[in-house]
């Protein structure tokens, strides 16, 4: 086994740490496409899906970096996976984060009329900028709207193709470093949530998607994201896993 | 493995996924945990004592993670260090997790309603005995089913083509991310029943709920005073199964395109495919948007201008 350094160590992955800040970004910014309404959406109080931001933006990331996972093992198993496998495994990722955030935005929508009988409607906008349809004749007396309208369902989309594109790049760069599908999987999930957390400060618990004035915060949290990842990076790539030790 | 084989595992996790969405939605509500849990804390402070079960152990997502993390770690290692069966190892890693569920449960109600005693809102030891092992009977079949979907995942689902056994991450690993899933999930949609709808049946249906009538929550029941038990009863009907359907969807939707198009344009298939299934939903979505606006037209108290 070859003495393993810390500059060394740092100079031999400096590319993952790229990737893996990259992959922050991607999260940090997802995060603020995810509709969120927090407490108030809940009670049909304020448009969006009824629950905290890093909540549903770590459960649908999450959800992809499942699949990312299955598929770099299908495709690389836990040898170095090339450029094009991680665009496809990144791919991957983000769409089942899709899907799991679509489908829970679809679910709320049902909830929504059917069971407490109001229409879907924004209070950020006259005007929903994709359909063109009215929105505050729509939105109940006393709340700021409820539901999941188009222009917040296809931002929700946008944000989980986001985010499970970051989780998946992230894991990817791991695995570069260490083959240990365990540790990368575990400290992705880690890097995940402390990107997901600190654009929560932006977000004070509710945002409505891109259309929504809070999202003009983004880069503050490209900042503080990009620092926080680099830190991430830095300690991840210090940690060798069991492989590169030459373990089992 | 056969791809009929393979299809026929990814059914039973949708399955198994349904009834983990449902129990899982159900316990929050007998619980009040997660967003409608403010208005249950808030109903006190405003006037409104109560006997609804309150507890917010925290967001429903990581505490269901914590309960299957814990369940699945335990199953694997008894797994790993005894010959029982993977079925009773489930089984009683399951019930580790309810048991964990009970404490935290337990010490989250007592906590809170002694904080709120100024207010007249007191400790019931009934309403604790009577809620806590249901609590714990829905946290039981959650674990139980999502460990049942991590571990067939991770030891029983094998690649048809290359022959690659299982998903890479650790047992434990997976179901700490289905439990974060489900509740994500739950809280997303099924707690919006129990918060929006059952919490104010007072108010008329579809009326909206006014910011000024927070805390104003339904004390009693279609018989004397309401219990979290007849809060289960309501969003039993319809919260809890959306949520099972949307949690299965998730899983079974996701494993569906992973299984049958890995191999399709060098892995795109699923890509496409997910693509697809995205853009079915959200054109229904949009469907559904515009049969709801038609259905019950702007609000009628709507007078041109509404401060956003």
């Amino acid at each position: 086994m070859s003495d393993i350094t810390v500059i060394g160590m740092l100079a031999e992955n400096w590319g993952s740490i790229i990737g893996i800040i990259l992959g922050g970004l991607c999260i940090a910014v997802g995060v603020h496409f995810v509709p969120v309404g927090g407490a108030p959406a809940a009670m049909a109080q304020a448009t969006g899906i009824g629950t905290g931001t890093v909540q549903l933006a770590a459960g649908s990331g999450l959800t992809g970096l499942l699949a990312a996972g299955y598929m770099y093992m299908t495709l690389a198993g836990v040898s170095e996976a090339s450029i094009s496998d991680v665009v496809l495994i990144s791919a991957t990722g983000a769409v089942g984060a899709m899907i799991m955030i679509t489908v829970t935005m679809l679910v709320g929508n049902w909830v929504y009329i059917y069971g407490v009988g109001v229409p879907p409607a924004s209070a950020k906008k006259d005007y929903d900028p994709i359909t063109g349809d009215s929105q505050a004749p729509y939105v109940a007396p006393g709340t700021v709207g409820q539901g999941i309208p188009t222009v917040c369902f296809v931002s929700g989309a946008i944000g989980g193709l986001l985010g499970g594109l970051g989780g998946s790049l992230v894991y990817c760069m791991l695995m570069w470093v260490n083959g240990d599908p365990a540790i990368s999987s575990i400290f992705a999930i880690g890097v995940f949530l402390v990107n997901a957390v600190l654009p929560s400060y932006n977000i004070q618990g509710t945002i409505e998607g891109f259309h929504d004035p809070k999202f003009k915060r983004v880069p503050k949290a490209i900042l503080a994201c990009f620092i926080a990842s680099l830190l991430c990076g830095i300690v991840a790539v210090m940690i060798p896993g069991i492989p590169a030790l030459g373990g089992a | 493995m056969e791809p009929a084989m393979g299809m026929g595992l990814v059914a039973l996790m949708g399955a198994a996924a349904t009834v983990a969405g449902c129990s899982e939605d159900l316990e929050s509500d007998i619980g009040s945990q997660s967003n409608p849990n403010s208005q249950v804390q808030l109903a006190a402070q405003v006037g409104y004592p109560h006997r609804i079960f309150n507890k917010a152990i925290s967001g429903e997502p990581p505490s269901n993670a914590m309960i299957c993390a814990a369940g699945a770690g335990v199953a694997a290692m008894l797994m790993a260090s005894t010959d029982v069966s993977p079925l009773i190892a489930i089984a009683i890693g399951a019930f580790v997790g309810a048991l964990l569920d009970g404490i935290y449960s337990v010490t989250s109600y007592i906590g809170r309603s002694t904080s709120q005693k100024r207010f007249n809102q007191y400790v019931y030891l009934d309403v604790l005995r009577n809620q806590v092992l249901s609590l714990m009977g829905h946290a039981y079949i959650t674990t139980f089913c999502i460990v049942l979907i991590s571990y067939v995942m991770t030891y029983v689902m094998v690649d048809p083509i290359t022959g690659l056994g299982g998903h890479p991450f650790p047992f434990p690993v997976i179901a700490l991310i289905w439990g974060l899933c489900v509740g994500a999930i739950g809280s997303s949609t099924g707690d919006v029943h129990y918060g929006a709808e059952r919490e104010f049946q007072d108010f008329k249906f579809g009326s909206g709920l006014n910011a000024a009538d927070s805390g104003n929550i339904t004390r009693f029941a279609e018989a004397g005073i309401r219990s979290s038990i007849d809060n289960a009863w309501f969003c039993s009907k319809f919260g809890g199964p959306a949520t099972g359907i949307a949690f299965g969807m998730v899983v079974f939707l996701d494993n569906w395109r992973s299984t049958v198009f890995a191999h399709v344009i060098n892995g795109w298939g699923a890509v496409i495919a997910g693509l697809t299934i995205v853009l079915v939903l959200a054109l229904y979505n949009r469907k559904l948007e515009t049969y709801a606006r038609k259905k019950y037209g702007p609000f009628p108290e709507y007078a041109g201008d509404i401060e956003a």
